[in-house]
């Protein structure tokens, strides 16, 4: 060791160590590069079949859901934990009906609201004990005294839109777009206003919310009726959001395409994909957001794992070139019954062939 | 644009959560750092003026706003923040989202341009020299060490481990991790490595960095001395009282010309006497008001900040947290504060709490929030960080200023001079006991920890508790609490 004076030489490159998942996601998220791509395969519901549990008990339990999280990330070693199980949670909170079958997700069966005109019926749910946010702010205690210093813990929340599809007739919500646009924002309103106290207590709890809105889907709505409806509420919570300095994730399934111009709008600094040209979302979001995506999940579900891997592969050296980031995911949702091998084969895709 | 302070107290994690949502979003936008910047005759100088518009440069930064509440930070990962009491002052929420952002302010200061430094186990030493060079960061890989603790994890310990260093070594290891994981803070341009008279543990720490690869930079630290009976060296004082062999000068002031050409050479600039001198009358400014804060809150008839935050104060005078200027300022809102709550008798606690001087940082905060609930009271510190409270001397030629502030060190004098500055302390506050939270593996702590015990017992007669802090964990470990439990209802005893 040279002491006198002198500045010892560098020699060759620095040790990286590995990273946790949490230092990862750190780094992307203050514009630094990493030592590879956060991957994440959105395994969700899917953490029920990697743990062999029934899905009501994953939806129903919250210490059971953190559980079949640890066990995939355990398994699959991805980037992330997913508290989520489906997207009805807020509505069933001010009043809708949902059913549990034995092992599938909840099934919307009495809507709270007949028409958006019976808004002023909606109850003030509890931020804390309504419906099952106690089920949510339970699996994400346990998972963050598990794992919370490695592995960033994401709370899926439904964005105000597609929550009103579940408090009224489907139907009913989209027609009062058009006929009756100051009912149909009153609705939304309201639910921006519950979702709000969810997000304080996801955010009092320790989990990043991510923001989920597949029903504004461009193959649900129109790009002008997005920009008009659902995209309101999501700046909203967005903004309420980034006053805790949050990085946000929003979330659209589908076809978005035609909508990417107006995600920029949202404020959400990380924006995850479903059905759209890699490349074109990258061109068109240029360095304003990070990009999340966008592996096709009946691709997933269906090819063989050497397919997976190859075409993760290309996936991820196209989306790597995004200048604001990328985190290596799929396009929504893996399938509940996805075999184990192909996820795997997706995160292998994912990660530089040495690792 | 408003909020007020509501009464003084310490309040949980929860508690700031509901609390910060009264503070309207225009006063989060208006707190930012590095953001007084700028530009005379054509060149970048040192952030040594205050700036009249500050918040300009600032708003093409969104990203360098702070004031968040403890919520954003265990959501990034600090766990332990869910467990502690944090003073309910906005100067408090204020001066926590600052210390708590520093890894993202030190990635963010090289991405504008500004050279990051890692100065290491001088303790305050030689930051003042770093920032007069101009357009740079200094900061202190060592106080890495939090970082286990706040985040309650083995992350940064087994990247040590793995690096050679396991746990017969301090918690200073965690800064090893950190320098292999390359996710805690940039590649220095210059890493400063104090040897010597310093602690051997961050000794081997930086050795095995240099071996990694980074450009480090030796800066010897001599042993100062006392001058015994026979002794035939020459001795001096330091302005603050400090006697040392001037010989241990002279070495420090050759030390510090050595460092003042390699950052020239390094950063490609010239480090002026002006451009020093002005950097030191920035850093006493800062020591001055932290050593003003000090005396209010020791001296108070009751508990006026509480422990924890004054902890993270008293460190902050070794880097400023990496923005001095925006660290500056928070102090003074800090100090605002105190003022206010004497002024009103404001306090957060009995005036009949146990008072207590506590040496070397407790690297677990839980442990101060456990001690507070008790009912003691810290009234006094020794964090072996007492050299970067003097201030450093202006009435004379720089070099030789820094070398004589650094000779007021702790670290590089004897146990006994150390026990001496407890004693003091304890005299001056009236202290009922004294605590000693050693360091697991800390070499230092394992001799003189006993030392100071007698020197405290025999000159005082106050009661010592000593302890080795536990690993990271989520609560205070059994042994400790009824450690402490006990210790408080002597202190009791006594009284009666």
């Amino acid at each position: 060791m040279t002491k006198q004076g002198r500045v010892q030489g560098v020699r060759g490159s620095r040790v990286q160590a590995a990273l946790t998942p949490r230092e990862r996601f750190g780094l992307l998220v203050i514009d630094e590069p990493q030592d590879r791509v956060p991957v994440y395969p959105l395994v969700t519901s899917h953490a029920a079949f990697v743990a062999s549990m029934k899905l009501q008990e994953y939806c129903t339990r919250g210490r059971s859901m953190a559980r079949a999280q640890l066990t995939a990330q355990e398994q699959y070693g991805h980037d992330f934990i997913s508290i989520f199980s489906e997207v009805g949670i807020i509505a069933e909170a001010l009043g809708s009906g949902f059913e549990y079958p034995d092992d599938d997700l909840p099934v919307l069966r009495r809507p709270r609201l007949n028409s958006v005109a019976e808004v002023p019926l909606l109850a003030e749910p509890d931020a804390i004990t309504a419906g099952r946010f106690p089920v949510y702010y339970e699996a994400i205690e346990y998972a963050y005294e598990a794992v919370g210093d490695r592995v960033p813990i994401l709370a899926f929340v439904p964005a105000p839109f597609t929550t009103a599809l579940h408090l009224v007739n489907g139907e009913e919500f989209l027609l009062a777009l058009t006929l009756k646009p100051e009912s149909a924002h009153e609705l939304l309103d309201r639910v921006t206003e519950v979702t709000i106290g969810f997000l304080r207590e996801i955010v009092n709890h320790g989990a990043l919310p991510m923001l989920v809105d597949p029903l504004a889907s461009g193959s649900v709505i129109s790009p002008r009726t997005y920009r008009d409806f659902a995209l309101p509420p999501e700046r909203r919570l967005i903004d309420f959001l980034h006053r805790y300095d949050l990085d946000i994730t929003l979330h659209i399934c589908g076809d978005t395409m035609l909508m990417l111009p107006l995600l920029k709008e949202t404020g959400a600094d990380l924006v995850s994909l479903d059905h759209v040209d890699l490349d074109e979302a990258r061109r068109v979001i240029g360095d304003s957001q990070r990009l999340i995506g966008n592996f096709d999940t009946s691709r997933l579900l269906f090819k063989s794992p050497a397919i997976i891997e190859q075409e993760v592969r290309a996936m991820t050296k196209t989306g790597a070139a995004s200048p604001k980031g990328f985190v290596a995911a799929t396009g929504c949702e893996v399938p509940v019954r996805t075999p184990p091998e192909n996820v795997r084969a997706f995160i292998r895709g994912a990660r530089p062939k040495s690792e | 644009m408003s909020f007020s302070d509501p009464v003084p107290a310490r309040i949980t994690f929860p508690e700031w959560g509901r609390l910060f949502e009264q503070i309207p979003t225009d006063l989060i936008q208006q707190y930012h750092y590095f953001r007084k910047q700028a530009v005379v005759r054509g060149a970048r100088v040192p952030e040594f003026e205050r700036i009249a518009d500050c918040g300009t440069r600032a708003a093409e930064w969104p990203w360098s706003t702070y004031l968040f509440p403890p919520q954003t930070f265990a959501i990034y990962g600090s766990r332990h923040l869910r467990r502690l009491k944090f003073d309910n002052s906005l100067a408090a929420l204020r001066m926590w989202g600052f210390v708590m952002n520093e890894t993202e302010r030190l990635f963010r200061a090289r991405q504008i341009g500004k050279r990051v430094i890692a100065t290491m186990g001088d303790l305050g030493g030689t930051p003042p020299m770093v920032l007069a060079a101009g357009n740079t960061v200094p900061f202190y890989p060592d106080c890495i060490w939090w970082v286990p603790f706040t985040n309650e994890s083995t992350v940064l310990f087994d990247a040590a481990a793995a690096m050679g260093i396991g746990e017969s070594a301090c918690y200073s290891r965690a800064a090893l991790g950190a320098f292999a994981k390359r996710s805690y803070f940039p590649d220095p341009a210059l890493c400063i490595g104090a040897t010597g008279a310093s602690c051997d543990d961050y000794s081997s720490v930086e050795q095995l960095v240099a071996g990694m690869g980074y450009p480090v930079f030796w800066f010897e630290l001599p042993l100062r001395k006392d001058a015994g009976p026979g002794s035939c060296e020459a001795f001096a004082c330091t302005p603050a009282g400090t006697e040392y062999q001037t010989a241990a000068r002279e070495l420090l002031v050759a030390q510090f010309e050595r460092l003042r050409r390699e950052l020239s050479k390094a950063l490609d600039c010239e480090i002026t006497e002006a451009a020093l001198n002005a950097s030191i009358r920035q850093v006493n400014e800062i020591r001055r008001r932290i050593r003003h804060i000090r005396e209010m809150v020791h001296s108070a008839p009751a508990m006026v900040f509480p422990a924890p935050e004054m902890m993270v104060l008293e460190f902050g005078n070794l880097h400023f947290y990496s923005d001095i200027s925006e660290w500056q300022a928070i102090l003074e809102h800090v100090e605002q504060t105190i003022e206010q709550r004497l002024a009103r008798c404001d306090y957060l606690g009995p005036t009949d709490a146990l008072r207590v001087v506590w040496v070397t940082p407790p690297a677990d905060p839980l442990l101060l929030v456990f001690a507070e609930d008790l009912g003691l009271r810290v009234v006094g510190t020794e964090y072996v960080i007492n050299q970067a409270l003097s201030e450093i001397p202006e009435d004379r030629e720089p070099i030789t200023a820094l070398a004589e502030n650094l000779l007021n060190a702790s670290l590089v004098g004897s146990s006994c001079a150390r026990a001496q500055s407890v004693i003091d302390q304890a005299r001056e506050y009236q202290a009922e006991g004294v605590v000693i939270s050693g360091i697991l593996g800390g070499s230092h702590c394992a001799f003189e920890t006993r030392l100071i015990e007698e020197y405290v017992s025999r000159e005082l007669d106050l009661p010592v508790l000593a302890f080795d802090v536990p690993a990271p964990a989520p609560a205070v470990s059994s042994q400790v609490r009824t450690r402490l439990e006990a210790f408080a209802e002597l202190l009791r005893a006594r009284r009666e």
